[in-house]
């Protein structure tokens, strides 16, 4: 693409990506200028950041177990099936990437609070979802599950079923395809699925303050602490070391995730 | 063994309408041109694609009836399919690809990891039991490929263009490899091809597809002395007419006769081997020969044998040397005078 007319760029088109690049870095050049180096290593360390550390963790990871369980499934089946709404449930599938999460967050709080008939269901086996943990967990599930459910349908699509077939004809039954032939080859897009649903989860500050509140320890997560930091009690510079720790987990997935996604565009 | 097919299914413009038999000990080879329906022949009797109407038996073992609703699972009716692009499983071993069949059938790892062994040192691929099979050739993979198959002991064994994926300078070697390897297992043996060289090699009968009918059956000998259709004519080589015979002559569909000397009366067919045209420039005279002004429509040059396509009464191609091209001055759009002898003209009843 690099040759002939389009090798020397338009002027205005130059300064207008500059423009774009600046609006990108600019914010991140401000946070790191405003660390404050010295306490930063104590202030990692210190009980407030390390329990909204373990609890960030705690909840995404959980997020990302139940997104697996119930995203490939989902994934294989809009992938390879021809099941009647197949187009109805991708749309709804991929809803909660465009929907406000505060509105998730809602939503979940009419399905799932104490008063709705599930979270009455629920109480009688002492769950209780608003405002705990695993509400936490599930509202990070709710809006992070979409990134994982579409990675995996498109890895499922680049191939057909040709493997399948082979290993049918070598007399393995279903599931055995299944678990030996289908999962394996669609590893790299499950690993690359669960990053993301991961790092979306882990971000997540919507949906998960709307549902389960922000409670230290019990639901205060990263983007929650580094909010209510900011916010509640002015203390900026908790709030930038917060800021800085997502920002290095962030670039953390960039990383990994490199040769999938930057690679395809080289 | 053996097999028994009778196959009735539409598979978008493919009508595949053909019955076919295998006995346990004959490597039948189905011979066509691309799109003819192999392969759906194939996958029809893995179980892959299924039937619209017929009846699959194997050992008297029904796979498929569309009378009786009768349907066996890929996995459940023990064949062994070697595909043409070989679908070893990129993410095992080569070991682990052999040894998948049996560990599907319920045989423990260590039983399976032996037996896969085994086999691959029968395929000379011992030390390839670690590798991916990204690391082999195509006639590595296409023997991996065959010894994963023939570990699990199949009833039939099926064989997609099994050369197809092997380039020229192995395949000599190669077929030679799985002559021997076709000869010590003694289910039902199918290959599929559309090259007349590898039915003839590794076939002792030959079923000639075509537009997913069968137009000719038969020892491989016979189906390239006498073909029947003009597809399988022109590959091994031979000018195929098509008319009746009356009182010495064969009268051709286009309305030209032949002088031919035969037995046979009524509807015929009649092959004339290219090297038995005769070229000249002028038309010579005498004996009752067949004489056949005609233009030169191609010249293909082939070693010290060159094939001159003409263009007369009807197409024919005649073989010539080099240097008697050369002193015909043989050029497109000349005229020329084929002549073909009565006796040089094979002719047999349709």
């Amino acid at each position: 693409m690099k040759r002939g007319v389009t090798r020397r760029p338009l002027i205005g088109l130059v300064v207008l990506a500059a423009i774009a690049v600046l609006f990108i870095a600019l914010p991140l050049i401000g946070l790191l200028a405003n660390v404050d180096w010295s306490h930063l290593p104590a202030q990692l360390v210190s009980a407030d950041v390390l329990t909204a550390l373990r609890l960030s963790l705690e909840c995404s990871v959980i997020a990302v177990a139940i997104s697996l369980v119930i995203g490939v499934p989902l994934a294989y089946l809009l992938a390879r099936t021809s099941i009647p709404g197949r187009r109805l449930m991708r749309g709804l599938v991929t809803l909660p990437l465009v929907l406000p999460p505060v509105v998730g967050g809602i939503a979940l709080q009419t399905a799932f609070g104490r008063t709705t008939p599930i979270g009455t269901l629920l109480d009688h086996f002492d769950i209780v979802l608003p405002f705990s943990t695993a509400g936490a967990a599930i509202a990070e599930a709710f809006v992070a599950f979409p990134f994982l459910v579409i990675t995996v349908e498109a890895g499922l699509r680049q191939r057909d079923d040709h493997f399948e077939e082979v290993a049918a004809t070598l007399g393995a039954r279903p599931w055995r395809r299944f678990w030996r032939v289908t999962l394996p080859l669609a590893a790299p897009s499950i690993a690359a699925g669960a990053a993301l649903c991961w790092a979306r989860a882990l971000g997540e500050f919507g949906a998960t303050i709307t549902f389960a509140g922000s409670f230290p320890g019990t639901t205060e997560t990263l983007p929650i602490a580094a909010y209510s930091s900011f916010e509640g009690s002015g203390q900026v510079g908790m709030a930038i070391t917060l800021s800085l720790l997502l920002l290095a987990i962030s670039v953390l997935v960039l990383v990994v995730l490199r040769d999938r996604w930057l690679g395809a565009l080289r | 063994m053996s097999l028994h097919a009778r196959v009735r299914t539409q598979l978008g413009s493919l009508g595949l309408e053909c019955d076919i038999s295998v006995e346990a000990n004959v490597t039948v080879a189905v011979l066509g041109p691309n799109g003819a329906g192999k392969t759906t022949l194939l996958r029809v009797i893995a179980g892959l694609v299924p039937l619209d109407e017929g009846h699959i038996e194997v050992n008297g073992a029904v796979f498929e009836d569309t009378a009786t609703r009768t349907w066996l699972t890929p996995e459940a009716r023990r064949v062994g399919f070697v595909f043409q692009d070989h679908g070893l499983f990129p993410n095992l071993s080569v070991l682990d690809n052999v040894a998948f069949g049996l560990r599907a059938r319920g045989v423990d790892r260590k039983t399976a990891n032996t037996k896969a062994h085994e086999w691959l040192e029968r395929v000379d691929l011992g030390r390839y039991a670690t590798s991916r099979p990204a690391a082999l050739s195509g006639g590595q993979s296409q023997r991996a490929a065959l010894a994963r198959v023939l570990v699990t002991d199949p009833h039939v064994l099926l064989l997609d263009e099994p050369l197809a994926a092997v380039d020229a300078s192995a395949r000599l070697e190669l077929r030679r490899a799985l002559r021997e390897h076709l000869s010590t297992f003694t289910a039902v043996r199918l290959i599929v091809t559309h090259d007349p060289l590898e039915a003839a090699s590794l076939a002792e009968r030959v079923v000639v597809l075509e537009d997913g009918r069968v137009t000719q059956e038969g020892p491989f000998g016979d189906v390239s002395a006498r073909p029947r259709s003009p597809w399988i004519a022109r590959v091994v080589g031979l000018n195929l007419l098509h008319g009746a015979v009356s009182s010495g002559a064969l009268l051709l569909d286009d309305g030209s006769s032949l002088t031919v000397a035969t037995g046979v009366q009524g509807p015929a067919l009649a092959t004339i081997q290219p090297r038995a045209v005769a070229l000249y420039r002028q038309p010579p005279d005498g004996s009752p020969r067949n004489v056949l002004r005609c233009k030169v429509a191609g010249v293909d040059p082939e070693g010290d044998r060159w094939r001159i396509r003409l263009d007369g009464p009807f197409p024919l191609v005649a073989e010539v040397t080099p240097a008697a091209a050369a002193e015909l001055r043989l050029a497109e759009g000349g005229e020329v005078f084929a002549v073909v002898k009565a006796t040089e003209i094979d002719v047999y009843s349709v």
